[in-house]
């Protein structure tokens, strides 16, 4: 991890907005990609309450032992096609994951996901920078460690 | 490395205080006592031991027994944890991506008509 160690996450894609939401909303659409590498998430795993305080949930099967691992979530904020939040109470205290759409007028959308899972670490935007600078710090520490290991 | 959730629960939000990571910041250069630690923050030896505990208990830190003043040490292997579920979840999302973007180019005949239901 060279860069910041936030939890963000950045991605270009070439679609709209509009679809590029649905395709985060759409149990049909989901089905194709929410993986993660080495699983499946079959569609009808997958429950999309598109509403705030409503569920989203996906039961991932692991492709090698069948195994499955449940995502329980809940919406938050949700304005199609700019943004879209859900929180999950089970992780850590509560993580939480912001996705915001953003045109960039040449077909193409940008898609960045920020997730905090400290209540505290993203009620300001201020503690959410510390959180940041603090895991840059880590990531710089553990580079020393690193090498001290060697 | 098999991290309990609960222990990184405690890892961040002991993280989520700026004099914490600060604390963090100066052990990471080495051992220190209460009052070395002290000495920067304009804390008293209270506030400061009370941040410690929390430090302590998340595990980022521990003190050792011999020495009368206790110096606190850094310990790395939360902070392994904390960064190597970072990095797992970087991994996901990319992945998540690299899938999505698949899925959008087998789309891309019917992405005129908008309608992708």
């Amino acid at each position: 991890m060279t860069d910041t160690g936030e939890l963000t996450y950045r991605r270009v894609h070439a679609a709209s907005p509009e679809l590029l939401f649905d395709c985060m909303t759409d149990p049909e659409h989901l089905a194709h990609f929410w993986g993660p590498a080495g699983m499946t998430t079959p569609v009808e795993n997958i429950v999309v309450d598109l509403r705030p305080g409503g569920v989203f949930e996906t039961t991932m099967v692991n492709d090698a032992d069948g195994s499955t691992h449940t995502m329980r979530a809940v919406y938050g904020e949700i304005r199609r096609p700019s943004l879209l939040e859900w929180v999950e109470a089970d992780v850590q205290g509560g993580m939480r994951t912001r996705v915001t759409f953003t045109d960039l007028g040449d077909g193409r959308t940008e898609v960045v996901t920020h997730q905090t899972n400290v209540p505290e670490a993203y009620r300001s935007a201020q503690a959410r920078a510390g959180f940041a600078t603090s895991l840059d710090r880590f990531e710089h520490y553990l580079s020393t460690l690193d090498s001290k290991r060697r | 490395m098999v991290v309990v959730e609960d222990e990184l629960s405690l890892v961040f939000s002991a993280l989520a205080d700026p004099t914490r990571r600060a604390i963090l910041a100066r052990l990471a250069l080495g051992e220190a006592t209460v009052n070395q630690l002290a000495e920067p923050f304009d804390m008293t030896q209270q506030a400061v031991s009370k941040h410690l505990k929390v430090l302590e208990q998340a595990r980022l830190i521990s003190r050792t027994r011999a020495a009368q003043s206790r110096p606190c040490v850094l310990e790395t292997v939360r902070l392994d944890a904390a960064a190597e579920w970072i990095e797992r979840h970087r991994r996901v999302w990319a992945d998540r991506h690299d899938r999505l973007a698949e899925h959008l180019a087998a789309l891309r005949p019917r992405d005129d008509e908008e309608k992708a239901e």
